[in-house]
């Protein structure tokens, strides 16, 4: 294998891992002119590092061959006379009897039996001993071979490639659920890995990939969530009253903004509960429904005030994030299932009623694993909220964080929802179907939305792996309830190097404007921007 | 056969008879050894060979009451070769002698019985009466 070069990362396929297991197989007997099977149990017993193996070998082979039983001449067969087996005291000839090198001699069946007690006990059995207790002779994988039953051969085989990747301090298993592949990490720093099954995860605490969150605060987050699971078995409930009418309303969709059932139609945050109207420019564009200090103080946890009495004040703080913690999760899995719907139906739809080659549907794949993604990023970022104590800090995090999901938010309906309108032909012409043009649109709608959320992650990833360090010299005096006054807008366009979206040469008017808040290029006819609503003058 | 063997070279202290209605259950006798606090008792045990024997361990358990670190309430036996250490070339015969010898070293260490194995920690004379004691209540072959 070449081009390793500059990888952080390898995903070994069981075939991959095979074929190192092999090498190194060979590559140890031939240095130490010893049997292939003779160097896979040294090989285990040294936990497959070979320089360490072959330094302890040099200098006293005489001790390794005895802490690892490995004989150093195989007893003979005594001639072909009657030997008692000393499992079973039955007689047979020496043709059916074995010995693991040693002069302790056993019929097969009883071998048998004995390697399949010992491989159904675990992987302990890649150090099986003779049976006598005063012999420490070990049981190579030939004898395996010869005495085991088939299923049992299959199985110790697999317990060497097990041992191969976990003993190895640098491979681990891939921990998705039937996947079969390792990865091996290379370099250090950023541990988020990504499978061959698509799998991402974190290499150094194999929970799911959890980048800019460090492992230790993953392992605080999910300690705290086993022990408050009881308190929070209402929050997973999938259904919640709608705060108008009461009646209660399914979330069946990833983005959060609900829109009760008829004849109510009130249109609300999932999160906060609050009128979905006042999450963009009647707010002066601020999004505030993150936070946790703004939504207590606006009592809108009245819906809640039961509970909230019942619950102390450290449980209600933990609520607010484990709630945003949990619906993002969700959120994402449900993503998850639109981008493999888009993939298997959707695509195929649009070209055949807009004619539209699937190659130029791609927007639609990048705005789905966008999504994802940010779904995954943002569902952390409650846990690092959790923790954070730092009060300016915390209210720099805040708006950066503020600012990312409600991007994420206009860009998840717009995949969710806009998208269904191009996708539901009427037959019974009770509706003019959509245009082309409008289509046209509606991709640049999502593809621009799609490139801004990004950017807002990107800063948000960016700010928190500094450890929001840029906060404390730029941010004084900050409030949050003006978005002109935006805390530290040096660390939010810091380190944006590359812009997603095609530049026009000049301010031409006849090319769109770009939007002074989140850079997307508008069309010159609209005077606000279409994608977060800020006005052009 | 195993218990063929086992009958006719019979270990001194040690006697074991398969049952009449299960030949894979066995009643066992143990006397308690010479200079240790069981001494003079005679002590009932029931053995039993599971389906996997002799690749998985017998059951041995004592049905006379008996104080010692290493033996619970119930009669359950620490010990090694009962366990982990156990080995199909080892025989019932060998078992029975490390019971034995159990009751000649008890090692409060590797305790079964806490209260117990505290008792000979931190007072062993008087753990040691405990046990005499126990033995001519309970093992007096009576
Ligand atoms: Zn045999
Ligand atoms: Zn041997
Ligand atoms: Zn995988
Ligand atoms: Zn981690
Ligand atoms: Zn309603
Ligand atoms: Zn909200
Ligand atoms: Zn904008």
């Amino acid at each position: 294998m070449f081009g390793n070069y500059g990888q952080r990362y390898i995903v070994l396929t069981e075939k991959d891992i095979n074929e190192r297991q092999e090498e190194d197989i060979g590559k140890v007997s031939a240095v130490l002119s010893i049997r292939r099977e003779e160097a896979c149990v040294l090989l285990h017993h040294y936990k497959w590092n070979i320089s360490k193996l072959s330094d302890e070998w040099f200098a006293d082979e005489e001790k390794v061959r005895d802490i690892v039983g490995l004989l150093l001449n195989g007893i003979d067969l005594p001639n072909s006379r009657k030997l008692t087996c000393g499992i079973c005291f039955e007689g047979y000839s020496s043709d059916v009897m074995s010995s693991a090198g040693c002069d302790h001699f056993y019929c097969h069946e009883c071998w048998e039996g004995y390697i399949s007690a010992a491989i159904s006990d675990g992987p302990g059995c890649l150090s099986l001993r003779c049976p006598d207790p005063s012999c420490g002779a070990m049981v190579l994988q030939n004898m395996i071979n010869k005495l085991a039953k088939d299923d049992d051969k299959v199985r110790y085989a697999r317990f060497i490639l097990r041992a191969y990747v976990e003993d190895s301090k640098k491979t681990k298993w891939c921990p998705a659920p039937d996947c079969t592949c390792a990865v091996e990490f290379v370099s250090d720093g950023n541990y988020d890995v990504s499978c061959n099954c698509k799998f991402s995860f974190c290499w150094n605490c194999t929970e799911e990939a959890h980048r800019p969150v460090n492992c230790e605060t993953v392992s605080r987050w999910i300690l705290k969530n086993s022990a408050e699971s009881e308190n929070m078995n209402w929050i997973l409930a999938n259904s919640k009253p709608c705060p108008k009418c009461k009646r209660p309303i399914e979330k069946n969709q990833g983005c959060m903004h609900m829109t009760c059932t008829p004849p109510c139609k009130f249109e609300f945050c999932w999160l906060c509960l609050g009128s979905w109207a006042e999450h963009g420019e009647r707010t002066g564009g601020f999004y505030a429904c993150n936070r946790y200090e703004s939504a207590k103080k606006e009592g809108v946890y009245d819906e809640t005030e039961a509970r909230r009495e019942r619950a102390k004040n450290s449980l209600e703080r933990y609520m607010h994030y484990y709630e945003r913690w949990a619906s993002n999760q969700t959120s994402r899995q449900k993503a998850q299932a639109d981008l493999q719907k888009a993939e298997k139906e959707q695509l195929a739809k649009l070209t055949d009623v807009f004619g539209i080659p699937e190659t130029q549907l791609k927007f639609i794949i990048e705005a789905w694993s966008q999504i994802i993604e940010c779904r995954r990023v943002l569902k952390w970022t409650y846990a690092y909220g959790y923790y954070l104590d730092d009060k300016v800090k915390s209210e720099f995090f805040e708006y950066l964080q503020g600012e990312a999901e409600s991007g994420l938010e206009r860009l998840h309906q717009c995949a969710e929802k806009d998208l269904q309108s191009f996708l539901t032909v009427r037959s019974d012409n009770t509706e003019p179907a959509p245009s082309i043009a409008e289509f046209g649109d509606f991709r640049v709608k999502l593809a621009g939305l799609t490139s801004v959320t990004r950017n807002y992650f990107e800063n948000l990833v960016q700010a928190l792996e500094a450890g929001l360090e840029d906060v404390h010299s730029t941010a004084q005096g900050t409030t949050s309830s003006n978005a002109t006054n935006i805390p530290s807008k040096k660390a939010v366009t810091k380190g944006k190097t590359k812009k997603q979206l095609p530049r026009t040469s000049s301010d031409n008017s006849d090319e769109g404007w770009p939007c002074e808040r989140c850079t997307f290029i508008n069309p010159s006819s609209v005077d606000a921007c279409s994608v977060c609503d800020k006005h052009r003058y | 056969m195993e218990t063929q063997r086992l009958l006719s070279e019979p270990a001194p202290g040690i006697s074991a008879s398969p049952s009449e209605e299960n030949m894979r259950y066995f009643n066992v006798m143990i006397l308690g050894p010479a200079q240790s606090p069981y001494e003079g008792g005679v002590f009932k045990l029931e053995l039993f060979l599971p389906e996997e024997y002799p690749m998985a361990a017998p059951k041995v358990r004592f049905l006379t009451k008996i104080y010692h670190p290493n033996i619970d309430k119930l009669g359950r036996i620490c010990l090694d070769i009962l366990k982990d250490k156990w080995s199909p070339a080892l025989q019932i015969r060998t078992v029975l002698l490390s019971i034995q010898a159990l009751l000649s070293a008890p090692n409060p260490d590797d305790p079964l019985s806490d209260n117990i194995a505290k008792h000979w920690k931190a007072n062993e004379a008087e753990a040691v009466e405990t046990a005499k004691e126990w033995t001519r209540l309970y093992a007096s072959g009576a």
